[in-house]
């Protein structure tokens, strides 16, 4: 190594199992300062098993890290970033309802102010400078999910660049860059290598790899084989020790060897003409097939040619004429392209093709299952029967047919998907990059049985990103791009770069996606714009009942908001962490007969009061507690765990009361929520001060962020050291501790205590959330939002009152409202897209 | 047997009885079944009673056994008991106030149980979030059930009509269970679409890619459970004389505390109806003998009650997931 400066980062020996794998067996890795490092391996060879270690968002079983020649244990990914340790993650890892700039600040921990609050102005302000650094135009408000995948990656590169980071890990950063986006990217690694900077680049294209790399490092089933120098390296050697045996003998199909067979007279098997998506994906697209023909389609992600394929197979709505052996056929659902004889094989094994708890049989026949049946019923031996058939033809690797078809390698996986839709016997067969992730021997295999698919005289268009296999197993090939088909070739004759030069896009991908999502309008969307209906209707309603109604308190109105503005929070506060409590009503309960036994002590009120309160607020925050702790422990669903508590807390209540209501409690007490003497309304000043407490806490600290980080997105909130085990407790115990509060106050103003209080709350609480435009699978929603939301729910029961219908039919305006809020909600949605 | 073979015994949810059993843990339900079936027996003298006592259970049955399906597509329905309160007082209303006969009644209960679930459905398919869309309809549906006759409970129906709450002697909410079950049975585990109702739970999207209506599946699933609701209902007013605006208020925790315990995952996916029965008989077991017990056991108050079987309920959820997580 002619390296004489020290490494800047440095693994020892790393060791990572994990139950009945060896992820990580012992490897070393250095990174010199000025460098690139290539990470090469195939799937499951433990590439993203040492990312992780070495980023901390996973410790080592054993072995030692230096980081700039100090040995290190990060505890999370975020102190290693602290330190300018920079982990860019292959795309999705984002928070979708966070945004933009919150996103990019996230990493690296938000940056607070003296007192401890997040300082926002200097996210934004940093994260519109990184926008600058790319040269695009994009609102760093808004949420991420609304930018493209591209942009999601620039940003984080560009975020790195800014923070000056020390090493920068790269994980396949290429996978979703337009040649334009990547050409910027390798413009930035050149500047960060002159900076002085290590990065460690992770990859499974060969070009960028000897184009990139000055020292290149294969794994293979959890070792390491070799660290070269990339002069010392070809890319046969490269492949060979990925795969462990010489790369010639892994049988590529040769291409066209056999010849195409003589396309038939006639229709052709597969034709559409003028094919065009609702959403603008693709435009005008002619495409054709033969029998027996296998039709490349080649395209950049982003190109349209998923998009194409989905809306073939009637996933997506789109016009045009699709034509099987010259018939028309109308296709708007799956079911009726599986009739035409159309099957589909989708680009993501794993979220689109499998579904992973269910066995090898399940999967293999879920698409055929009338053939199997027996009269009306299902016959099992018949599945069994038929998936051995089709495994065996595919030479599918696996124990039984009932093993779930996780247990399965990757390319085992592909051949079930692919199985799946032999059995339907296709006449046209779209696969989507049906060798992504797939190790080099299955990807050959599964390429012999197209060819062999295709002589039995099905249409096969094969969709992929890897130039080389496209030119190799098509019979003719189309490129794809911007939506449209931008030209035709022979395989055999085309030249890689002419058909390279014509998938990129003329214009930058970027520009087209910034222009959409700086649309007018985009400042009122998403929450802004559901607060401000909220603030419309509440104002509105407000304003009428205020004209209209003589004896209208607007003080009394507050009285009754703040309760289920609090309990509403109490339900928020869980749901925003991407949790559930159904046990609000009871741990309200228990609350209140906890500070009704303490008053009920024979001292003076004075002294008891205060013990009062304390003991109901801490019999409410430990309830929460608990409902957390028995979910994390008992890895149990919380729908589950506080639906168990609901009994038990109920049951504790009753217990405590000893079967009687308790009555005669202190009056001083009862002056606390509301005083008739002076008019002071307690319950008004507290839920004001609980509020305030809340949505500092949620909207303006780290913990608080990171409970919307772990709602949004919690994989890629693991990969920042965030964790359900972590948050849980606390959210569940804000729950708790609000819903205690609650409870005091309900007693407060009742002045007695019965088994059944608070007995159902636990919906209202979730309806007042739900209404606030808090989403239930976490993430989003805001405080402000709850509060508008309980003054609602309160102004339209007295608007009800007001118009003479009775108190009774509370439920009948809950259950609209909430369905009113929601169904807003998708209407927005759907309207914006 | 080895490990993998368990798991894929486990995840194979078609008859637990002669499958999972294989897996010592699974007989923990069992063995707590006998338990509190030895608790009962010892103490009852006159089994007649015994019937009578178990018919609210019998109901609450019924409806997990609908419930056990949706739960396997990864959804849920909490507004099964409203849609029981109100599909009774729309019989009641019907015959009362609106002159049908009591038959006629009877059938628009039937026709109103299955538009509530089919609304239910129509708002899952739409895109809502089943949990958030069934909550708002259970609201919805119990404000209907009490503005349709003003709160009030509506009594007085033939004696014809009573007479059926009984068939051979047996209260007629054993025979709709019966029906039920094997109706669930044959539909969850020996179908086209039990086996979608699987694959929608375990991936939903998967589901759709791999052809599998979802919308219908959810759709078909949702309006048989307000149909079921409404049998209930029905065959409620016979036993009871009364349609009861607020009648079966909690119902659904019940019912998925049944699912639950029965070792149905929540997320969907895995599970079986026979399960769920195994579930009832766990909790209404313990339920009714602890309620024979506690004559004689002062201790034994309605609270201990509640609070033993909460903590069953976590107990053999955690089992549950204990045993066929892995992997």
């Amino acid at each position: 190594m002619k390296n004489e400066k020290p490494p800047i980062l440095q693994a020892v020996n790393i060791r990572r199992t994990f139950p009945g794998v060896v992820a990580l067996g012992g490897v070393s890795l250095d990174l010199f300062p000025g460098e690139v490092h290539a990470l090469v391996g195939e799937n499951g060879a433990g590439k993203s098993t040492l990312i992780k270690v070495i980023c901390g968002a996973l410790a080592p079983d054993s072995g030692e890290l230096f980081f700039q020649g100090r040995e290190v244990r990060w505890s999370t990914p975020v102190t290693a970033r602290a330190q300018g340790m920079v982990t860019v993650h292959q795309e999705a890892e984002l928070f979708p309802t966070l945004s933009v700039a919150e996103n990019m600040a996230l990493a690296a921990g938000l940056p607070l102010r003296r007192a401890g609050l997040v300082d926002w102005n200097r996210v934004h302000r940093q994260a519109r400078e990184t926008v600058r650094q790319i040269g695009e135009r994009i609102d760093v408000r808004q949420p991420a999910s609304r930018l493209s995948v591209a942009h999601r990656q620039m940003i984080q590169v560009a975020a790195a660049i800014l923070q000056n980071a020390r090493v920068v890990v790269l994980d396949e950063p290429t996978s979703a860059l337009s040649g334009e986006e990547a050409r910027w990217l390798f413009q930035q690694i050149a500047r960060l290598k002159a900076d002085g900077a290590g990065i460690l680049y992770i990859s499974h294209r060969q070009e960028e790899i000897f184009r990139l790399a000055d020292r290149i490092t294969v794994l293979r089933d959890g070792l390491k084989v070799w660290t070269r120098s990339r002069q010392s390296a070809g890319p046969e050697e490269m492949i060979e020790a990925m795969v462990g045996r010489p790369a010639s003998t892994l049988g590529a199909a040769p291409s066209g060897q056999e010849g195409s067979p003589a396309v038939k007279e006639g229709p052709a098997r597969f034709q559409v003409s003028g094919f065009t998506d609702r959403g603008d994906r693709f435009r005008q697209i002619d495409l054709e097939a033969g029998s027996g023909e296998i039709v490349g389609i080649y395209g950049l992600v982003g190109a349209g040619r998923s998009e194409f394929a989905r809306a073939v197979f009637g996933l997506r709505p789109a016009e045009g004429l699709v034509r099987i052996d010259g018939s028309r056929r109308r296709i708007d659902r799956p079911r009726e392209a599986l009739k035409a004889g159309i099957a589909y094989v989708p680009e993501d094994r794993l979220s689109q093709g499998l579904c992973l708890g269910l066995p090898v049989r399940s999967n293999a026949v879920l698409s055929t299952l009338r053939r199997w049946t027996r009269g009306l019923l299902a016959s099992r031996s018949r599945e069994q029967q038929a998936t051995r058939q089709v495994a065996g033809r595919l030479e599918v690797r696996y124990r039984s047919t009932e093993q779930p078809v996780q247990q399965l390698s990757g390319g085992n996986q592909q051949k079930v998907v692919l199985g799946r839709w032999l059995l339907a016997q296709p006449r046209v067969l779209i696969l989507d990059e049906p060798t992504r992730g797939v190790d080099v021997g299955a990807k050959a295999e599964i390429h012999r049985h197209l060819r062999h698919l295709a002589r039995e005289g099905c249409a096969i268009l094969l969709i992929s990103s890897e130039l080389p296999e496209v030119l190799e197993h098509s019979d003719r090939m189309v490129v794809f791009r911007e939506g449209e088909i931008a030209g035709e070739f022979d395989p055999r004759r085309a030249s890689p770069a002419e058909v390279a030069a014509l998938a990129l896009p003329r214009q930058r991908a970027g520009e087209a996606s910034a222009a959409e999502s700086l649309s007018p309008g985009s400042r009122f969307q998403g929450r802004s714009f559901n607060e401000l209906a909220l603030l419309l209707c509440v104002a509105g309603l407000g304003l009428w009942l205020t004209v209209s109604t003589e004896g209208f308190s607007l003080l009394n109105l507050l009285t009754h908001a703040s309760l289920w503005a609090i309990l509403g929070l109490a339900a928020a506060s869980v749901i925003v962490g991407r949790g559930i409590d159904i046990s609000i009503g009871s741990m309200v309960a228990l609350s209140a007969a906890s500070t009704a036994m303490v008053l009920k002590l024979p001292y003076s009120a004075e002294l008891l009061i205060p013990l009062a309160i304390l003991a109901g607020l801490l019999a409410g925050t430990a309830a929460g507690v608990l409902n957390a702790v028995l979910a994390l422990l008992g890895g149990l669903h919380p729908i589950v765990v506080t639906l168990g508590t609901l009994t038990i807390y109920r049951g504790l209540v009753i217990a405590m009361l000893g079967g009687k209501p308790m009555t005669g409690l202190p009056p001083e007490f009862g002056r606390l929520a509301i005083d008739p003497a002076t008019g002071f309304r307690g319950a008004v000043v507290v839920a004001a001060l609980a509020v305030l407490l809340v949505y500092l806490w949620m909207s303006h600290t780290r913990s608080g962020r990171h409970v919307y980080a772990l709602g949004s997105a919690p994989r890629a909130a693991g990969l920042l050291g965030l964790s359900k085990s972590r948050l849980w407790p606390v959210t569940f115990g804000l729950g708790g501790l609000l819903a205690g509060l609650a409870g005091v106050l309900q007693l407060s103003m009742g002045q007695q205590m019965q088994a059944r209080l608070g007995a159902g709350w636990e919906l209202s609480a979730i309806a007042v959330a739900v209404i606030g435009g808090v989403s239930i699978t976490g993430g989003r929603g805001t405080v402000l939002g709850v509060v508008l939301g309980a003054l609602l729910l309160r102004l339209v029961n007295s608007a009800l009152v007001r118009w003479g219908v009775s108190d009774q039919q509370t439920d009948l305006v809950v259950g609209s409202l909430i369905l009113a809020a929601l169904l807003l909600d998708l209407a927005w949605r759907g309207w914006k897209r | 047997m080895s490990r993998l073979e368990r798991v894929s015994a486990g995840a194979d949810t078609v008859l637990p009885g002669r499958r999972s059993n294989h897996h010592i843990f699974g007989l923990l339900p069992w063995v707590l079944l006998a338990l509190a079936l030895l608790l009962v027996f010892s103490q009852v003298r006159r089994p007649a009673l015994l019937v009578e006592v178990w018919v609210p259970w019998i109901e609450v049955g019924v409806l997990a056994f609908v419930m056990t399906a949706i739960i396997l597509t990864g959804g849920i329905d909490l507004s099964v008991g409203s849609m029981v309160a109100l599909t009774g007082m729309v019989q009641a209303v019907l015959w009362q106030d609106w002159g049908w006969s009591i038959q006629a009644a009877a059938g628009g209960a039937l026709l109103a149980g299955a538009l509530a679930g089919g609304l239910n459905g129509l708002l899952v398919v739409a895109g809502l979030s089943p949990l958030v869309a069934t909550l708002a309809t259970m609201a919805l549906y119990r404000g209907l059930a009490i503005t349709v006759a003003g709160g009030d409970r509506i009594t007085g129906f033939p004696q014809s009509f009573l007479d059926m709450g009984r068939l051979l002697g047996i209260p007629s909410q054993f025979w709709l269970a019966g029906l039920v079950f094997l109706g669930m049975v044959l539909l969850v585990h020996h179908s086209r679409f039990g086996r979608w109702c699987f694959a929608m739970g375990d991936n939903r999207q998967a589901a759709r890619f791999a052809a599998v209506p979802v919308n219908k599946v959810e759709g078909v699933l949702y309006t048989i459970n307000g149909l079921v609701a409404a049998s209930v209902a029905v065959l409620g007013a016979m036993r009871h004389d009364a349609a009861i605006p607020d009648a079966h208020i909690g119902t659904e925790l019940q019912v998925i505390a049944c699912v639950v315990v029965g070792g149905t995952l929540i997320t969907g996916g895995r599970g079986s109806v026979l399960r769920s029965l195994l579930g009832l008989a766990v909790i209404s077991h313990l339920d009714v003998g602890l309620q024979f017990l506690s004559s004689r056991l002062v201790w034994l108050t309605a609270e201990s009650r509640l609070i033993a079987i909460g903590i069953l309920l976590i107990l053999v959820a955690v089992w549950n997931q204990r045993s066929q997580k892995e992997g």
